[in-house]
């Protein structure tokens, strides 16, 4: 089943966040814990590890501003 | 404190245990969160397991303890059970607090959790009238508050700890100096170089010691809640100890110090013990690896219980506010 990529809410004030760039290129492999993306969000950039293993498969692009819990990818 | 008692082979490894539980947990806070599985403000106790870990294991079931939103460490070194507790940090109907408290107010009176408050210093306050109680009814409870440095500047600390020196409280105050209230240093807020110093003011005893050696933990808390259980009144303890992370997750802490930082995530206190239980023979390396283990199953099964759980619904955001339901 694939797992869902969601944008986390870091920090008591953040609601949405542009995503900055993927670590990973799609279609890569990806692993539990290795650092996967990187948001923009209060000013500061935040890499987010990987919350599974598997196969990645890419939506969000880089630039465009997405809401906490919008959905930026899959894990296969 | 040459003269503390020190905490033998069974009652270190009982610490240990309660301290990797907490490490686990902390990292499973960080990782569900950024996998944005559940929404919460999380304050990272991470560097000050020894604290409540030693502390607890010179408490009953029934003795209570006041945190704050800094304090999953408190709670899960008191015994709060796991799925209760995520179950109320994902905000579900299962939770210690039905879903309505959240992280920053856990509360679970069974196993003497009685408060975790987000306002800075009100542990101490609360924390007299459960002693206050105690003391009226001979029940034989202690109390611990436990607050950080910031909260020592707090006009609420210098009222509650004359007031408990006053009627005798046998109440514990546990300063966490982890050394950064939020954002701002120790030094950069407090004049005084030791908060324990402070304890002469109030006509108490007070300490100021090593909050990551469980020896010197425990032994101070043991004195404490002994004097505290015989009626002798409060005692104030700073126990100095680094929080590892920024305020909270999503502060990555850029304004500490990088080195000072470094020196105490590489004297992590869960590795050290662990190290220090296999080198002199309390625990062996499968031991280990099996409470490691264990621990890591149960936290799974927690985390699927919060999440497999309800939301609370909308009429009952008005019940459990007062004791008698208004209706």
């Amino acid at each position: 089943m694939a797992y869902e990529i969601i944008l986390p809410k870091i920090g008591f004030s953040m609601n949405e966040a542009v995503f900055s760039e993927w670590l990973v290129a799609d279609g890569g492999t990806v692993k539990e814990g290795d650092p996967l993306y990187a948001i923009e969000s209060d000013k500061s950039t935040q890499e987010i590890e990987s919350p599974a293993s598997g196969t990645l498969r890419i939506n969000a692009e880089p630039g465009t501003t997405y809401q906490v819990g919008d959905i930026l990818g899959t894990i296969d | 404190m040459s003269n503390y008692p020190k905490p033998d082979a069974a009652t270190l490894v009982k610490i240990y245990e309660k301290m990797e539980l907490i490490r686990q947990n902390d990292e499973r806070a960080h990782k569900v969160v950024k996998a944005g599985r559940i929404i919460m403000p999380y304050y990272s106790p991470r560097g000050q397991e020894v604290i409540p870990s030693a502390i607890s294991v010179s408490l009953t079931a029934q003795d209570y303890i006041c945190t704050i939103y800094r304090g999953t460490h408190d709670m899960l070194a008191k015994g709060v059970p796991l799925k209760l507790l995520w179950a109320e940090l994902a905000g579900r109907v299962t939770g210690t607090c039905k879903g309505k408290g959240g992280p920053m107010h856990i509360t679970h009176p069974e196993t003497g959790v009685m408060v975790t408050t987000g306002v800075v210093g009100s542990s101490m306050p609360i924390a007299n009238g459960l002693a206050w109680a105690s003391q009226l009814s001979g029940d034989g409870r202690v109390t611990i508050a436990n607050f950080g440095d910031g909260a020592a500047n707090i006009g609420a600390f210098h009222e509650s700890l004359n007031m408990a020196a006053l009627w005798k409280l046998p109440v514990i105050f546990v300063c966490q100096n982890n050394r950064y209230a939020e954002h701002t240093t120790f030094a950069n807020s407090t004049a005084v170089e030791r908060i324990g110093d402070r304890a002469a003011s109030y006509g108490m005893p007070g300490i100021t010691i090593d909050g990551n050696d469980p020896d010197v933990m425990y032994g101070a808390a043991k004195i404490a809640i002994d004097r505290a259980r015989a009626g002798e009144g409060p005692t104030l303890i700073e126990a100095m100890t680094y929080r590892f992370n920024g305020h909270l997750l999503g502060d990555d802490g850029h304004y500490m110090d990088k080195e000072e930082r470094q020196r105490a995530i590489a004297a992590d206190p869960v590795a050290r013990l662990r190290k220090r239980l296999i080198d002199e023979g309390a625990l062996s390396e499968a031991d280990a690896v099996r409470i490691e283990t264990d621990i890591s199953a149960q936290l799974d099964e927690a985390i699927e219980f919060a999440l497999q759980s309800e939301y609370p619904a909308l009429d009952e955001i008005r019940r459990d506010v007062f004791a008698h339901e208004l209706a």
